[in-house]
């Protein structure tokens, strides 16, 4: 039993890590938190089903052209929200992104209803390895979020982007002085970040179901996971989001699992108390 | 049509309370409050809950602003080792907790059932039949009582004490402000208006459950804030006027307009929300009212200088104004230094 959700666990902690992820890279580079990630979500999902269902292309395919079309479109938002108000400080960002969400969410809504969605993939069997119950699904997922850590952590590292991604991150006129083009690295911070978003909106929905509120149900959730890795580690976003996704699935022991978006919750309200530069972050000065 | 009339008026005048709220929380001070819903559905089921327990509508009312007072305090005080931005999400954990708890403790709120019945106030003092008038003015009433007070509050020494520690936190540090206790204060005392616009929504329908209090209501609230113009109350009634009759207003659309359905409509309202945030935050961060601010050139006693306050937001352009001010009036003036009032005018909040 305790084995069984420790795995739901750390495979729901793989899920939430990819949003956890884009939220971090988003804050490093453009400083501030993404309420919209929630609406990215439903919207990375909603397009991925456009494509799997009515287009009729393969699941897979499927999510790259959403990957695609939704990078186009998180661009596209970008320029036209986000740009302007790029030198207004992070509380009007903050506002201006939960607007975002309002209308990414809706939009779904307005087109597709409220009723829950399924992808177009067969129902599979679970395995049974040593006592656990294992889903197809699961496998995929975890071998796609390594894959997709795996590609970021590379281009983080040892790409010409990634390093003028950390030199914004770290100190943005310097990085301008050193003749780094930080839109461009903010488009293509927004390419990986929608990409991100929409292969776990894909994931969700392969685990439960697409409806316009599952992005909304996540947020608090991701929004744990990247406090805990400290809001600016991708590294530290990927093992918080593996302890949520470890202590939401695990409290079902002790309460009742209504409950559990609440631990997510409660792991914000403990950290900020006691350990405000996150597990994995440096203290920092604040303003 | 005069019975629509008056259900309009008196959800304006409870939307109005709120942002009124979220205005001090946010315009005054801020700091972003996403789980104003939260706050806003606690007030109403302490204030039902207590009005049912049989205490009369005044003590229920006080009932849910110590309620509320006492969560805001404690969720400010959760985020206040960090930057202003955690508390965002504090607040929207805390908005989601307390939906949770409506909904999965039905021995206490009647979970997706709600609770039925809340008594209404001073129902037997007035004629049957006309009771929603007399509830709009008992609404109106309260709303001019809030208005005034947190007019009173914006232009007090803790007013212009809120304002400085938004400007900048650091400054009010420095001039020896206390500008942890200034915000849970601040949020505390907001938390507590929102619940009278809880306890009013809930006597209002006297039946509440958990789908009235979705997070459209605080769309509602910022759209009404930000419309209005942060900081200035006055601003915040008239855009708290203009959002809710537009989005109430709407529900006439649904006559005309067959191919929409009522879920899509919803839909299309919150798009209307969130392309108005971004479009007042990009090209009217001042909204269609203006923050009364302090004027230099009032404060220096030079009549001839032109005022910031009555003239355009002064821009990064230095005012000449500005440098006698903080040469002579620095120190006379305890509470905020009243040339970064002024400048930081042309920064945003």
């Amino acid at each position: 039993m305790i084995a069984q959700l420790a795995l739901n666990g750390l495979i729901t902690g793989m899920i939430i890590a990819l949003p956890a992820v884009a939220l971090t890279l988003i804050f490093s580079i453009l400083k501030f938190p993404n309420f919209a990630i929630g609406g990215m979500l439903t919207a990375g999902a909603y397009l991925a089903w456009v494509f799997n269902t009515l287009a009729g292309l393969p699941l897979i395919a499927a999510a790259t052209a959403a990957a695609l079309a939704f990078s186009a479109i998180m661009v596209t938002s970008d320029r036209l929200v986000f740009r302007p108000l790029r030198d207004r400080g992070p509380i009007t960002l903050l506002v201006a992104s939960m607007g975002l969400s309002f209308i990414l969410e809706n939009v779904c809504r307005l087109f597709f209803g409220n009723l829950a969605r399924n992808f177009d993939i067969p129902i599979s069997r679970p395995y049974r390895v040593a006592g656990l119950r294992i889903n197809p699904e699961q496998i995929t997922t975890a071998i796609v979020t390594l894959l997709a850590m795996l590609a970021v952590y590379l281009i983080l590292r040892h790409t010409a982007l990634g390093r003028a991604m950390r030199a914004v991150a770290d100190n943005p006129s310097l990085a301008a002085a050193r003749g780094i083009d930080r839109d461009r690295t903010i488009l293509w911070t927004w390419v990986l970040a929608a990409t991100l978003t929409a292969l776990a909106g894909v994931l969700i929905g392969m685990d439960r179901a697409i409806d316009p509120m599952m992005g909304w149900s996540y947020i608090i959730t991701i929004f744990a996971a990247a406090i805990l890795g400290g809001l600016g580690s991708p590294v530290g976003a990927v093992l918080g989001a593996l302890a949520v996704g470890l202590v939401q699935e695990m409290s079902v022991l002790v309460i009742e699992p209504q409950y559990r978006q609440a631990v997510s919750f409660v792991a914000i309200a403990l950290l900020l108390l006691f350990r405000p530069q996150g597990l994995m972050g440096q203290v920092r000065i604040a303003r | 049509m005069i019975a629509y009339l008056v259900t309009i008026l008196t959800l304006v005048s409870i939307a109005a309370i709120l942002a009124l709220a979220l205005n001090l929380q946010w315009g005054l001070c801020g700091m972003v409050n996403f789980g104003i819903v939260g706050f806003f559905a606690l007030g109403a089921y302490t204030a039902a809950l207590l009005a049912m327990a049989g205490t009369g509508p005044v003590i229920a009312t006080f009932g849910a602003m110590l309620v509320c007072a006492v969560a805001g305090a404690l969720v400010a005080l959760l985020s206040l080792r960090l930057a202003e931005e955690y508390l965002a999400i504090v607040t929207l954990g805390f908005g989601e907790i307390v939906r949770l708890v409506t909904l999965n403790e039905g021995w206490l709120t009647g979970g997706a059932l709600g609770l039925p019945g809340i008594p209404r106030p001073f129902f037997d003092l007035v004629p049957a039949g006309s009771y929603d008038v007399y509830f709009l003015g008992l609404c109106l009433l309260v709303l001019a009582a809030v208005f005034l007070g947190l007019e009173r509050l914006a232009r007090s020494p803790f007013g212009r004490l809120v304002r400085s520690v938004r400007e900048d936190d650091v400054v009010a540090a420095t001039l020896g402000k206390n500008v942890v206790r200034t915000r849970v204060i601040a949020f505390a005392i907001g938390s507590a208006v929102t619940a009278i616009a809880g306890a009013l929504h809930a006597f209002f329908f006297s039946y509440i459950d958990p789908s009235q209090f979705t997070p459209i209501v605080s769309a509602y609230a910022f759209m009404a804030v930000i419309a209005g113009g942060r900081g200035s109350n006055r601003g915040i009634l008239l855009g708290a006027c203009t959002v809710m009759v537009l989005l109430e207003g709407s529900r006439f659309l649904k006559d005309f307009v067959d191919i929409l359905d009522s879920d899509q409509l919803a839909a299309v309202r919150l798009i209307l929300i969130g392309l108005g945030l971004i479009l007042f935050l990009i090209f009217r961060p001042q909204g269609f009212g203006r923050e009364p601010r302090l004027s230099a050139a009032r404060l220096v006693g030079d009549a001839t200088t032109p005022s910031p306050a009555t003239g355009p937001i002064p821009g990064p352009t230095p005012d000449p104004a500005l440098a006698p001010v903080t040469a002579k009036e620095g120190d006379l003036h305890g509470t905020c230094q009243p040339s970064r009032l002024v400048r930081a005018a042309a920064s945003d909040r």
